[in-house]
């Protein structure tokens, strides 16, 4: 790959040339068949009628049916190579601009994804197929740099709490007044902050899990799911003084149970987490037609619109404040986006005029699988 | 010597505070940039450990607005991007030094007393006047020969008196540059102090009262 041999990237004009000048001679025999086949019937038969076609021609001898197919036949050798020299020149002059695209290309490849073949609107075969490259390479760097921005604040939000338990245990252990009070708040506080560690660990694995697709598509009651996370929330809710109000009504779906699981968890932990103490969450469970639909709403701080979109991009938190720093890693409505794709489910989101948000999911009734859905 | 640490993260800014203020130093801690604005506004730091992805203001523009004030103050940036990039972006914005995180605590102690060295003018790493040194890094101050017993407040101002030797330094000054924020605000701290480094130092006499002015080492 990195020794390019000119042989093979040469073959297929070779190819065509050779194609081009069996064309050409084909043609030449052609055309000396038609012309020598007559011409050998009309030697057969004028000897038996009379010797005057060689007053007709005029030229004494004249130009036998031997001599002219003597001369054909060096003619067609002459013509071997013009016809190969031919093809070459138009093959290369053909194949110039998929030369071009491949050395733009490669050179695209190579890093510079930013880089265009630019070869304008679609107009034959070959600038269609640019405009098709240009198109991939645009998607390629839009993903690319999706993955380059979310490495980087996966590591900054990795390497800062790794950070802090780092300087926190060197300076501990580096006091010479230690007593076992202040090793035991300090071992305290790293153990906090391993948990810390742990959950940002969970949550990316979630994200990476749910990004992946379906595995297992099972049947299962969203009531059921919501009620077990709502059991494991509502005291995190009731200190922060936030009334969880329910109306589960049964209703199925297909999907995986975990990635639901974590998907409604996320829904309310998020609607927990960015409200007003004494604040509401409001889950609904309905069917509606065919489909399933979770419905959470949360009253909380006045979101603009134009940022919904940015809340579920990863690591996107809307003005970031250092008290929603410990609980919250801007993973929790991306983890909601990716599980709802994955499940093919339609995501709704609005920013309530009050404050707050409402988020619905409509997932597809398990008889109706609707893998053609799309997102807002 | 003062220094300002400016990160988000509480845990991380807390220690590096207690760690930092047990080498002796003065240390204010602020969890975002507008914070941290307000404190350089009034404060004159020697270093501002400063981290870049912070709520508020960001570091990269707290960094840029330092340098375009010339302000004397140095600026240890500390963060999580690592790349050669971020580095590069960093000490282009003004930073005087970049340490990534996770780093060892004893690393940004000495990139700290590095940077504070780098004060104008710059200052050796051992600091002396007559029979007096001062070695900031190893925490030890001598006179002829016999190690000194200073506390942490006693050492800091024997540093900023030797760091400025024949000029005289105003109590306030002294105030501002050793003590920190959690500390008592009164000018009374450095007469105390100051009186038990005179003990400590012993005879001859070697630090100087200008009488309303403040105080004075070595030769005029």
């Amino acid at each position: 790959m990195t020794n390019p041999q000119p042989l093979p990237r040469r073959s297929l004009q070779a190819r065509l040339a050779l194609s081009y000048a069996a064309g050409i001679y084909g043609a030449g025999i052609v055309v000396l068949a038609i012309v020598t086949v007559p011409l050998a019937g009309i030697q057969s038969t004028t000897p038996a009628h009379s010797s005057a076609p060689a007053t007709v021609t005029g030229t004494g001898d004249g130009i036998g049916p031997h001599q002219l197919l003597v001369g054909s036949a060096i003619a067609l050798a002459i013509l071997i190579p013009i016809a190969l020299a031919a093809g070459w020149f138009v093959a290369g002059r053909f194949l110039r601009p998929v030369r071009a695209i491949t050395a733009t290309a490669t050179a695209i490849s190579a890093g510079n994804l930013h880089q265009r073949l630019n070869l304008g609107e679609p107009a034959d075969e070959l600038t269609e197929l640019g405009y098709i490259l240009d198109d991939l390479f645009a998607r390629l760097e839009a993903s690319f740099d999706a993955h380059r921005h979310f490495v980087a604040n996966a590591s900054h939000e990795l390497r800062t709490p790794l950070a802090g338990l780092r300087t926190l245990l060197e300076v501990a252990l580096a006091d010479p007044d230690a007593d076992a009070d202040t090793l035991r708040s300090a071992c305290q506080e790293a153990l906090a902050l391993g948990e810390h560690q742990e959950r940002l660990i969970q949550a990316l694995l979630a994200l990476a899990t749910s990004e992946r697709g379906l595995t297992r598509r099972d049947t299962l009651d969203l009531a059921q799911v919501a009620t077990g996370v709502l059991a494991s929330r509502r005291d995190q809710a009731t200190r922060r003084g936030i009334v969880l109000t329910e109306h589960l009504a049964p209703v199925v779906t297909a999907g995986d149970p975990r990635l639901i699981e974590s998907l409604i968890t996320n829904l309310i932990d998020n609607a927990i987490r960015h409200n007003y103490p004494d604040g509401h969450v409001e889950i609904t469970t309905q069917a509606s037609g065919t489909e399933a639909t979770l419905t959470v709403i949360n009253s909380g701080p006045v979101i603009p619109d134009n940022q919904i979109q940015r809340l579920f991009q990863p690591f996107q938190k809307l003005a970031p404040d250092r008290h929603s720093r410990r609980d919250g890693y801007g993973l929790g409505l991306a983890i909601v986006n990716a599980v709802a794709q994955a499940h093919h489910a339609t995501l709704t989101t609005s920013a309530r005029l009050e404050g707050g948000l409402a988020i619905t999911v409509r997932f597809a009734h398990p008889s109706h699988p609707n893998p053609h859905s799309h997102r807002p | 010597m003062r220094v300002l640490v400016v990160e988000d993260f509480e845990v991380l800014a807390r220690s590096i505070g207690t760690g930092l203020r047990r080498e002796g130093m003065a240390v204010d801690v602020v969890l975002d940039g507008t914070d941290a604005l307000d404190r350089l506004a009034v404060t004159r730091y020697e270093v501002v450990i400063l981290d870049r992805d912070l709520p508020g203001v960001h570091g990269d523009e707290i960094c840029r607005r330092l340098a375009n004030d010339r302000c004397d103050v140095r600026v240890l940036m500390l963060t999580a991007a690592d790349t050669i990039e971020d580095r590069v972006k960093g000490l282009g914005l003004g930073a005087d030094d970049y340490l990534p995180k996770p780093f060892a605590f004893a690393e940004l102690v000495a990139r700290v007393r590095a940077l504070a060295r780098r004060a104008t003018p710059p200052l050796p790493p051992t600091l002396s006047c007559g029979d007096i040194t001062l070695d900031p890094a190893r925490r030890a101050a001598f006179r002829a020969g016999r190690r000194l017993e200073l506390s942490p407040k006693e050492f800091a101002l024997l540093e900023c008196l030797l760091g400025s030797p024949g000029l005289v330094l105003p109590a306030e000054e002294l105030l501002e540059r050793v003590w920190d924020e959690a500390a008592d605000p009164f000018t009374s701290a450095v007469k105390h102090t100051m009186h038990r480094l005179r003990a400590k130092l012993g005879d001859p006499p070697v630090i100087e009262t200008i009488r309303e002015g403040g105080y004075r080492i070595g030769p005029l």
